[in-house]
């Protein structure tokens, strides 16, 4: 080294701003965590892989077995509705008859029970005030 | 050892060689540490990359110099242009209470600033850091014959530059 380049290299050099170092290995160690919950992850899913590995077709059995379960689950549940939409409400004709064989039903086997809706209504209930005079009367 | 506390070895013991050496290349001081961060944030992720590595001082300069490469293309001829305007004007040495030190620090920092990156970095490695040219080029990735002729280069333009003021302060 010549005396010109001695002279150079003597020139001390700027130091380093000293609030860097916590900042940058800050930054590091965050990193470093980021990469450690990854890791983690890595783990969980390798310990996953050893568990299911040994006997991938029972596992694969068993994932279509409840795929199948899941399925007719779902068709079944989305015909309820269909169905009930294919029937249609019964008209007024097919009411009156219906009633109308129930009644004769009834008189041939000599059943006293008449529905509600045909009964003579004996007591209707009445105002207190009219009440009263049906007791004085 | 935890690895922190590697991490931390590391910044002690290298991080003003990187500082100063990132300074002299990109002639930015926020782009200076940038590239640290990013350097160091990388020794945290992969603790591995120093496990073969026979010299670590010329390991960490070769990853500080490949940072700064890619920092450099990242980048536009604009803003290149921008940052040799401020080249002209930044300095890495430790400020001198003698005006006629401060002087010629500063006119050598100009005169390096001036220099091609490639040529700035041998100088700066050869003179501050005391490498061979074999580990300049193991550093840099270059032949020693390439890193020896950039330097006689880059000293013959410092020299040329500063031949008034060094005759005048000698």
């Amino acid at each position: 080294m010549n005396e010109f380049e001695q002279k150079i290299s003597r020139r001390p050099l700027r130091q380093i701003p000293a609030g860097w170092r916590a900042e940058i290995l800050a930054a590091a160690d965050v990193n470093r965590r980021k990469i450690r919950e990854v890791t983690f992850a890595g783990t969980v899913a390798s310990g996953l892989r050893r568990i299911l590995w040994p006997n991938p077709q029972a596992w694969a059995g068993l994932a279509a077995v409840w795929i199948l379960i899941f399925a007719v689950n779902f068709s079944m549940r989305d015909k309820s509705p269909a169905v009930a939409e294919k029937f249609s409400p019964p008209s007024p004709e097919m009411v009156a008859e219906l009633k109308q064989q129930q009644r004769m039903f009834a008189e041939l086997i000599g059943s006293r029970d008449v529905r509600d809706a045909d009964r003579p209504k004996l007591f209707v209930p009445q105002p207190r005030s009219e009440c009263a005079e049906f007791l004085t009367a | 050892m935890p690895r922190s506390l590697g991490i931390e070895r590391l910044y002690d013991g290298h991080a003003q060689s990187l500082f100063a050496f990132l300074l002299n290349f990109t002639r930015d001081e926020a782009d200076t540490r940038d590239l640290l961060q990013e350097i160091f944030v990388k020794l945290a992720r992969e603790p591995e990359l120093l496990v073969g590595a026979r010299d670590e001082r010329a390991f960490l300069i070769r990853l500080a110099h490949n940072a700064a490469i890619d920092l450099i293309r990242r980048r536009g001829t604009r803003q290149r242009t921008k940052e040799n305007f401020a080249a002209e004007r930044i300095s890495f040495f430790a400020p001198a209470n003698d005006p006629d030190e401060k002087i010629f620090r500063r006119e050598l920092a100009e005169a390096l600033g001036g220099l091609p990156e490639d040529q700035r970095a041998v100088v700066h490695l050869k003179l501050w850091e005391g490498l061979t040219f074999e580990q300049i080029a193991a550093a840099l990735d270059i032949s020693p014959n390439t890193a020896a002729s950039r330097y006689r280069y880059g000293l013959d333009k410092l020299r040329d530059r500063l031949r008034p003021l060094y005759e005048e302060i000698k």
